[in-house]
């Protein structure tokens, strides 16, 4: 038939699609499918019902014939191939050039499982897998209202890979939905294989060492998140959704937060944010006071630190460096071998590497603990390890050659830096600044939640009550 | 609905906006960019960020335990200035200081002037600048290497030069806190020594000895001034001026109490005080070494604030040069600034003599006293100018209306 032939043509080995000629109702025709992608007892089916109709056109087919099947007719070629690669299955009749295309996709997927990286005690455990339409019925689950809006586009020139766009008419500020709708449609590349490949593109300062949206793997984290007024975005082939604006305070947040007691969550909370203090600074201050400031350091503390200290060949900035740079190695190393074997890594590494450092008089304790005590702190905030292993370095690097001086210009700088970004109209130090009461009741403190009746004012939204 | 205002604007105002304000000098596609708040602190820093490292040992040096009384004048004629731009930045509606002169004086009058306040800015820029170098050196680093630490300083003020003022504004909101922690661990540490504030009397034993030393160290007036780019670019309320006149006042009242501390220790004994003593540096009141220095880290957290103040200058310096240029050229402007910056202050922190020479001489003690009061003074003429005659037009528009 001419239509299958139009078809095959387009394919570099035509072979990867099968074409079946039938009777189609009174009238002859042909099925054409991908047959690793589509479901074969809704082919049988299909085959069966086309084979035992009367009708005559690709409508009444639709209407008459498969109105248990999603059905769309598509004039286009190309728009036919793509919803081929999708794992459609194609209709034409002699007579008319239309194709009819048949929803018949099966892929292999995952069972929904707790995703590794954001465990919990209490709470939900079910986790976004890397299929779009088990992803959609997981939040379409949790948001069972008409206002909630799916917008679906294709990205990507060969992958063609399926994109949903969900947010909550009513809460989210159409101005952010529009930009990010715009943002996404002017995504021109070949392919895209996850959810990172779009942060670049919805991000407003992509250079920028801080993320600038926000990435989970739980439906019920992005549900809330939608429920504030984000706009969630979610690949078909990821486990991962991005949602946008994002304020830095949400890397502070954790879904099992709100599972747990008030007071209890915001003393975690607060924790979280001396962490990242102790990860950033910690070694900065270790080697600015070690190098410049020892008047500021306790006598009884010195005359330990000095004991500890004697005798080392390193600078203490060297020494410190050398640390933690061997740090990031281990940690480096331990998350890209094996499992069993980074076990092994870590024991070696971490053990017998720093103690036999330590005794050979190479580096000293103090380095070691400082060192080992701000790595601990920085995976308080998981989300920002690799902003704060790279501030880190630098800090300490400042700390190092400038003493208090230039650490606290380091800080400044960084702080001045992060306090001009503005993504999506979301200043990303909200609510510290721009001052936010507010907004204080779900960041550094995570107030009951009867109290959290107006949504954040930090993400833009159309409706600020949440509850009455 | 005001809700979805704000949003909109804090939307449209993004990143994008940002650059396209920067094509036009003086003017920005987002007219308000520090909240009423921000304002608030950005006061309370400038009025006490770096009165507190130089200014109260050199009145001492040269009128003793009246050294007080002078810096309270000073800080009065400062709290004038800050009234005076308070009322400009709340009679200016959305008209920024440059419109408000180009209206008022024309566009060419505007830039004459905007010239003469940009020279004025640089040369407090370089007083700040080097009173937190000098604080550094002195008190905090037994080795200064002032060529090498003045460029880090250098890289901080060429950032904030490329930013926006709502960046900077930010900025003194986060940092506020801890400037006041520094405050009030310095006053706990004082008062916890037991200092005896009786030492400060009998005053005025001299008679007005004390005007001598004011006028000869008035190039410390005048820290208010950047607030001119805060006119037509804040959100204010009601109750703005009120709130940021009280933080105004109590950062004066600061640095007065920490004034009459150094009196009280150096007043008597005036030779002893050199030019680098300041409030860290009077060693009566570290807790001692079993805690180690901390009225210094409270000192170096105080720091914050004048480095904050610096960037306020460096900022407000570089957008009244672009606005006498003409064109929005942050980058270009800024590391110009910096060269030149750069080679001042390494020849103010080589020859620190010939640096106390520039900052007491006599031209500097009438000219910034004058342009510390001229700068507010002419905003607030011109803001009221400009809010009659709008009123006039917008009248008179009515008034046809009504005819047709």
């Amino acid at each position: 038939m001419e239509q299958v032939q139009r078809i095959l043509d387009k394919f570099e080995t035509p072979s990867n699609v099968v074409s079946r000629e039938l009777k189609a109702g009174s009238v002859s025709g042909a099925v054409i499918y991908h047959p690793d992608l589509v479901d074969s007892a809704i082919l049988r089916s299909v085959v069966f019902a086309l084979e035992h109709c009367e009708e005559k056109t690709l409508e009444d087919f639709a209407k008459y014939v498969l109105y248990e099947s999603e059905t769309e007719l598509s004039e286009e070629v190309d728009d036919s191939i793509n919803s081929l690669l999708s794992g459609d299955m194609l209709l034409c009749v002699e007579g008319d050039d239309r194709y009819l295309v048949i929803n018949a996709r099966s892929y292999e997927k995952r069972a929904v499982t707790e995703p590794p990286t954001e465990t919990v005690m209490r709470g939900p455990r079910e986790g976004f897998i890397e299929d779009l339409k088990t992803n959609l019925s997981l939040l379409e689950r949790r948001l069972k209202t008409p206002d909630l809006a799916i917008e679906r586009l294709t990205v990507g020139r060969r992958t063609k890979t399926n994109i949903a766009m969900c947010y909550i008419k009513g809460i989210a500020d159409p101005r952010v939905v529009k930009k990010v709708k715009k943002h996404l449609d002017e995504i021109d590349i070949d392919g895209i294989t996850d959810s990172n490949y779009l942060v670049p593109y919805l991000e407003e300062n992509p250079l920028s060492l801080f993320t600038q949206v926000g990435m989970a793997e739980k439906p019920d984290i992005v549900t809330a998140k939608m429920l504030e007024g984000r706009v969630a975005i979610i690949v078909d082939g990821s486990p991962i959704v991005v949602t946008v604006p994002f304020v830095l305070v949400e890397d502070f947040q954790s879904g099992e937060d709100y599972y747990q007691r008030s007071m209890f969550a915001t003393f975690i909370r607060v924790i979280r944010y001396v962490g990242l203090a102790l990860a950033l600074l910690l070694p900065a201050l270790y080697v600015a006071l070690q190098n410049f400031h020892y008047m500021l350091i306790p006598v009884r503390f010195m005359i330990t630190l000095m004991a500890a200290i004697k005798g080392l060949p390193l600078s203490p900035l060297a020494e410190t460096l050398c640390v933690l740079l061997l740090f990031e190695i281990i940690r480096e190393t331990s998350v890209r071998m094996p499992r069993a074997v980074g076990m092994a890594m870590s024991i070696v590494g971490a053990l017998v590497l720093g103690e036999t450092a330590v005794n050979a008089g190479i580096i000293s304790s103090p380095a070691v603990m400082v060192t080992a005590l701000s790595s601990i702190a920085m995976f308080a905030v998981p989300n920002m390890i690799g902003s704060t292993s790279v501030l880190r370095l630098a800090f300490t690097i400042m700390g190092g050659l400038c003493g208090l001086y230039g650490l606290i210009l380091a800080v400044l700088f960084t702080l001045h830096y992060i306090c001009s970004m503005n993504g999506y109209g979301a200043p990303y130090l909200a609510p510290m600044t721009p001052l936010i009461y507010s907004d204080f009741k779900d960041s550094i403190e995570r107030a009951p939640l009867k109290d959290l009746k107006k949504r954040p004012k930090s993400i833009p939204n159309i409706n600020s009550t949440r509850q009455a | 609905m005001a809700q979805s205002n704000v949003n909109e604007k804090q939307i449209n105002s993004t990143a994008q906006s940002d650059k396209e304000a920067q094509k036009t000098p003086g003017k920005t596609t987002e007219t308000k960019q520090s909240t009423s708040k921000q304002l608030i602190v950005v006061v309370f820093i400038l009025s006490l960020a770096t009165k507190l490292y130089l200014l109260p040992i050199y009145l001492i040096q040269m009128t003793g335990r009246d050294a007080y009384i002078a810096l309270s004048i000073e800080v009065a004629f400062d709290l004038i200035a800050l009234g005076l731009l308070l009322a400009a930045i709340m009679l200016a509606g959305d008209k920024s200081f440059f419109e408000l002169l180009e209206e008022v004086i024309g566009k060419v009058g505007a830039k004459i002037f905007v010239a003469f306040v940009a020279l004025f800015l640089f040369f407090k820029l370089n007083i700040s600048a080097a009173e937190t170098s000098t604080f550094y050196s002195d008190n905090v680093f037994a080795d200064f290497d002032a060529p090498f630490m003045i460029i880090v300083l250098l890289i901080f003020l060429g950032s904030v030069a490329n930013h926006t003022l709502r960046s900077l504004c930010r900025i003194n909101e986060l940092m506020a806190p801890i400037v006041a922690l520094g405050i009030v661990m310095l006053i706990a540490i004082v008062i916890a020594t037991g200092f005896d504030f009786a030492n400060i009397f009998p005053a005025m034993r001299n008679g007005l000895d004390f005007r001598r030393a004011m006028m000869r160290n008035a190039a410390w007036i005048g820290d208010f001034t950047p607030l001119v780019l805060f006119i037509g670019r804040t959100k204010t309320k009601k109750h703005t001026a009120v709130f940021a006149a009280a933080s105004g006042t109590v950062g004066s009242a600061v640095v007065v109490f920490f004034g009459i501390v150094l009196c009280a220790a150096f007043g008597n004994i005036k030779n002893f005080a050199d030019s680098c003593t300041n409030i860290s540096n009077i060693l009566q009141f570290s807790i001692g070494n079993v805690y180690g220095r901390i009225d210094l880290l409270s000192s170096i957290l105080w720091s914050v604030s004048a480095f904050i103040e610096t960037a306020l200058f460096f900022y407000a310096t570089c957008r009244c040069v672009e606005y006498v240029i003409g064109r929005n050229i942050h980058f270009w402007v800024g590391l110009s600034l910096c060269v030149i910056l750069y080679f001042l202050q390494v020849f103010a922190m080589t020859d620190p003599t010939i640096f106390s020479t520039v900052a007491s001489c006599i031209p500097t003690a009438v000219m910034t006293p004058v342009f510390a009061i001229l700068i507010p003074a002419l905003a607030l003429i011109s803001a009221i100018v400009v809010r009659k005659r709008d009123k006039k037009q917008s009248e008179q528009g009515s008034e046809n209306e009504a005819e047709k």
